[in-house]
């Protein structure tokens, strides 16, 4: 069996732009997310101790954030215009269906624009306890904008109404051959009466019940008020739906032609009822295919065969698009992104990668300060000696509860609802060799993610690899199951998270001498119990704090690369592949501009980490 | 509340425009400065083009905000219309984009390097600057003449959907770019020196610094006459970008039938010829302003009071012109996001037109193809259906456009994007944030020591 890789799937090309677009902006905004928040928490403890050292450590690091704040804005705009350009149908698909999360991020854009600046200009001019409640702000800002950015990538991965395909047990089910993984999805009755149920059913498509009874929504759609029937349908069905409606399909050229799922009687209903062809045509929004006096009401019978094609020749979006819609609607269009199932874990996951990064990378920036500058005056080496605590102990927290807390979230929340990633990820195939597999995890990970090592994990062989496959199409031809290169990222983030963690967790303690017997003990094993920064040991220690923020960076990555190729072929997982998401214009597929783009983008994170050095580290060194 | 969304698309539109017209102007005008400063050894224009260079990176920030407020407000009003725009006008978009990531970091590295580099590399990032500024509008501008008229649109029909593309020499081609993009670029720098003079000679006349004094008089007397010459090329260039508009009847017919000029059928659809004369008017009060500042530069004057509030008035109104020809070029297509569709639709732009003049090109090569085309583009051409929007169908109709864009106007906006919940929390959010905004410029721009002493 071959191994699907990552470039196996469609686009690797644009996919790669896109990541370098999106990584760079990633790699600057986790400062964003973590340093107010650093900032915040010195100034509170300025607040608290009143010495003037505490608000010098708060000072230093808004002058990173505000530098990296104006470079993640312009990385921002240009990641934007990215996903328009490269994936316009995945932006109209947000933008129709999911905009809310989008447009209120604009407010949390303001609002730290806003805030941080003002935290920077009024930095000498407000008082104390204002400084603490606009930095207050301008973190909540951030992390307002993280909230509801990330609720949009983690409804792409897990969108609510998701039904997995695996059941995890001491003797898992797997429920491909039943049609799962399945999404639930709200059609309005008007368009369903079009469709042959019968057929439907027996393509795997379930009905929600409530009380025994079939559940049905009433809602608005297009300005009509109708009722929506809460149904359950295969993935591999709803993809090829959505396929066909954003890539322009006519209803004549559709699988619901092809298979027969067109109720023809219908036809003839609506050709005898002008009030409710008229409505159909509202709801579908097709004024424009269809001939006028079909609406007028005056022609009572009109010739169904004439109707049928009429109908035939309106594109697939036209139908489709109310059914998503009731679907948004069903589950709340300004609440949709929230309610998925990888929400919560994700936004943990997110902000604590943040912390980590940013605290590995003030201690690095700190520890350096300390041991490269000679002749320090005592009153500057004590507040490097402070800011090193600080940024230790922030760091030794953060790890921890990436880690421990969050990580754990996360990993529990792919295990439930991502399980082909889940797979991938543990590379629980007999034709690979996964890390896991070599250093006997798999255990402690069903553990972790079951609460029980009897549980088994999901198998990779054993997930179709057609699985999203519409087999009346024939559509997609790729392997539906993320690639198992994965196993190879995430347990890299994975190891690069315990060498971090144990790093963290030695200058933690390093820094809490003298605060506790224990720790002192603890310290004494390693033979740093004397004064710490000065001794040969931890002077090494220190040295490598710039590595460590390095590997943090790269942890996260990781962890990013993670997450979203262990979505493939997914865009939005159960509705649109990369394929269906991208762009039609021949330009973005040749790999001339595309090659240029990416070494463009790459130039500028190498103009921003020589800019971030000169400013934040020479300046600072003349000082 | 359908209304809503062109609203706030307008706000923030104006607001996004004026910052980037003044970047645009400032992009040539600090380097020149500083060049001047340098080979003179003039310090007070060294002072200024610090000065202005702080100025430019604030309105660089607030611009790249707006903007990206107005994208995404677009996003959620109009996902099919973004959708289409991504998928055809890759090319200058791509050319925006990437001059918007040169500007930056031409921004940041010229700032930075401004005591540190040697003044050949400062220069030539000075270059860069004032090169990226107008390729930026040159990649946008290329939008919205497509806007205009979809020169260059090239859609391949295939029974597994439209592949979409662009011809960009004929896009390029396009009758209204040329003087659009060039009005666009004379109006910034026309705005821009306007600004610095009234700004300046505002803060000359009422400085108690005698320095600050005589240096805000030295850069008035420097920009008065660039000033007044944009101000004279302006009519030229709007002329132009005018006659430019008589390809696309319903758009001209808009702004200039009101007030005699017709061309078609002469009617007026949307009246905006009202807006046309408020930015005539903003347009002399500028005139006056500027004739009164090269008057008062070489006469002197007694009336400072009243000199001081013109110049004020002056810049104020510069701003103002910039944001209602925006606004002018935008609502004169209203409720069309395509200016020359209405006409495509009443026959007054025949098809053919479309395909020999303007290079559209439909494949397969066929009258059924290009009435695929056509209704797909109905789908997502209308900006809204508030009552004026239908009022102005409802007459086209009457000329022969399709009935159905009545009722496809009902869900041409994304009902859910404009509910009464979200447009109260959005005048909520943004009039909280203006309080902020309005409160963080007072602290950028008051002196240290002299705030919350």
């Amino acid at each position: 069996m071959s191994i699907p890789s990552w470039s196996s799937y469609p686009l690797p090309g644009l996919r790669a732009l896109s990541f370098i677009g999106i990584e760079v902006h990633w790699a600057i905004l986790q400062y964003v997310l973590g340093l107010p928040f650093m900032t915040f928490i010195a100034l509170l403890i300025y607040l608290r101790t009143k010495n003037g050292k505490w608000k010098r450590i708060a000072k230093t690091l808004t002058k990173g954030f505000i530098i990296l704040f104006a470079v993640g804005a312009a990385t921002g705009t240009a990641s934007e215009f990215g996903l328009v350009l490269l994936w316009p149908n995945l932006t109209e698909a947000a933008g129709r269906y999911i905009y809310f999360p989008l447009y209120a991020e604009i407010f949390a854009f303001m609002m730290e624009v806003i805030f941080i600046y003002l935290l920077w200009y009024g930095w000498n001019r407000f008082s104390d306890k204002a400084l603490v409640a606009i930095s207050f702000f301008a973190f909540l800002g951030a992390w307002y904008s993280a909230a509801m950015i990330l609720s949009v990538n983690s409804f792409m991965q897990g969108p609510p109404g998701l039904k997995p395909a695996f059941v995890p047990g001491p003797h898992p089910k797997y429920l491909y051959s039943e049609g799962y993984p399945r999404l639930t999805v709200a059609v309005p009755l008007d368009i369903l009466h079009l469709l042959n149920v019968t057929k439907l059913l027996s393509l795997g498509v379930n009905v929600v019940t409530h009380n025994g009874k079939p559940l049905t929504v009433g809602l608005t759609v297009s300005g009509v008020k109708t009722k929506a029937l809460v149904i359950t349908m295969p993935v591999s069905i709803v993809q090829e739906l959505v396929r066909e409606g954003f890539k322009g399909f006519l209803l004549k050229d559709s699988v619901l032609v092809k298979a027969n799922l067109i109720n023809s009687t219908e036809i003839k209903v609506l050709a005898k009822n002008p009030y409710e062809l008229h409505r159909l045509i509202t709801i579908i929004n097709a004024y424009q295919y269809v001939p006028a006096t079909y609406l007028e009401g005056t022609s009572t019978t009109l010739d169904p065969q004439q109707l049928g094609q009429v109908l035939l020749n309106i594109p697939v979006k036209n139908y489709l698009d109310p059914i998503l819609m009731s679907t948004v609607k069903y589950f709340g269009y300004a609440t949709i992104t929230f309610k998925s199932p990888d929400y919560v874990p994700t936004l943990m996951h997110a902000i604590g990668s943040a912390l980590v990064v940013s605290s590995f990378t003030a201690f690095a920036g700190f520890s350096l300060r300390l041991l490269r500058s000679k002749d320090l005056d005592e009153d500057y080496r004590d507040y490097l000696r402070k800011a090193l605590v600080y940024t230790a102990v922030f760091a030794a927290i953060a790890i921890f509860y990436q880690g421990f807390i969050s990580g754990h979230e996360m990993g529990v929340a792919v295990a439930h609802y991502n399980p082909e990633k889940f797979a991938a990820i543990e590379g629980t195939s007999a034709h690979f060799k996964s890390i896991a597999g070599v250093l006997h995890l798999h255990g402690i990970t069903k553990l972790l993610a079951y609460g029980s090592m009897r549980y088994s994990l999901p198998n990779y062989d054993k997930i179709p690899p057609h699985y999203c496959q519409c087999k009346l199409t024939g559509y997609p031809s790729y392997d539906c199951r993320p690639p198992l290169m994965i196993d190879y990222t995430y347990y890299g983030m994975v190891f690069l998270g315990i060498i971090i963690g144990i790093y963290g967790l030695i200058v933690g303690l390093i820094a809490l001498r003298d605060r506790s017997v224990l720790i002192d003990k603890l310290l004494g094993i390693f033979r740093i119990n004397s004064y710490i920064w000065k001794e040969p040991l931890a002077r090494k220690i220190l040295s490598l704090s710039l590595f460590m923020a390095f590997l943090a960076q790269l942890s996260s990555t990781l962890g990013w690369v993670t997450r979203e190729v262990g979505r493939k072929p997914w865009t939005i997982y159960g509705m649109m592949t990369v394929d269906v998401a991208s762009s039609t214009n021949k330009v973005v597929h040749e790999t001339g501009p595309l090659v240029a783009i990416a070494l463009f983008y790459i130039s500028l994170l190498l103009v921003l980490i020589i800019t971030a050095y000169k400013i934040l580290w020479k300046s600072s060194e003349r000082r | 509340m359908i209304g809503a969304a062109p609203l706030w698309l307008s706000i923030f539109f104006s607001l996004h425009i004026v910052m980037v017209n003044l970047g645009i102007g400032l992009a040539w005008l600090v380097p020149y400065f500083k060049y001047m400063a340098d080979k003179r050894n003039d310090k007070d224009l060294e002072i200024t083009a610090r000065e202005l260079m702080r100025f430019y990176a604030a309105t660089y920030g607030l611009a790249g905000v707006f903007g990206t407020a107005f994208t995404v407000f677009l996003l959620s009003y109009y996902p099919r219309f973004i959708g289409a725009a991504g998928h055809i006008a890759s090319v200058p978009f791509a050319i925006a984009v990437t001059a918007i990531g040169v500007q930056f970091f031409s921004i940041v590295a010229f700032w930075y390097g401004w005591d540190r580099f040697s003044k050949r590399t400062l220069y030539i990032i000075g270059g860069f600057l004032a090169l990226s500024a107008l390729l930026i509008p040159f990649g946008f501008r290329a939008v919205f003449a497509f806007l205009n008229i979809p020169a260059g649109l090239e859609a391949t029909l295939t029974p597994s959907g439209i592949k979409w593309g662009l011809n960009l020499v004929a896009a390029l081609k396009n009758p209204t770019f040329a003087p659009l993009y060039i009005k666009s670029i004379a109006g910034a720098f026309t705005l821009t020196f306007v600004v610095v003079l009234s700004i300046y000679l505002y803060r000359g006349l009422t400085s108690s610094n005698d320095d600050i004094k005589e240096r805000s008089l030295k850069i008035a007397k420097i920009m008065s006459e660039p000033s007044i010459i944009g101000l004279a090329i302006m009519p030229v260039l709007g002329l132009w970008y005018g006659l430019s508009l008589e390809n696309i009847p319903y758009k001209f017919n808009n702004i200039f039938a009101p007030l005699g000029l017709k061309v078609g059928d002469g009617i007026a659809y949307y009246n905006v010829g009202w807006l046309f004369i408020i930015k005539l008017i903003f347009y002399a009060i500028q005139v006056i302003g500027v004739l009164a500042a090269i008057r008062f530069l070489q006469k002197g004057s007694k009336s400072i009071k009243a000199l001081s509030l013109l110049f004020l008035v002056t810049a104020a109104l510069a701003m103002g012109t910039v944001a209602s020809g925006e606004l002018l070029n935008a609502y004169s297509q209203y409720p069309f996001f395509i200016a020359s569709w209405p006409n495509v639709m009443t026959g007054s732009i025949s098809l053919s037109t479309l395909v020999h003049k303007y290079g559209v090109v439909v494949y397969p090569h066929s009258l059924n193809s290009i009435r695929e085309l056509v209704n797909y583009i109905n789908s997502f051409v209308l900006i809204d259906g508030s009552s004026s929007a239908r009022g102005v169908i409802l007459r086209l109709t009457r000329k022969g456009l399709d009935p159905a864009f009545l009722d496809l106007s009902l869900n041409s906006v994304n009902r859910i994007a404009v509910t009464k919940g979200v447009i109260v929390l959005t005048t909520l959010f943004v009039s909280v944030l203006i309080f902020f905004a309005a409160w963080l410029l007072k602290t950028a721009i008051t002196p240290k020591g002299e705030l919350y002493s």
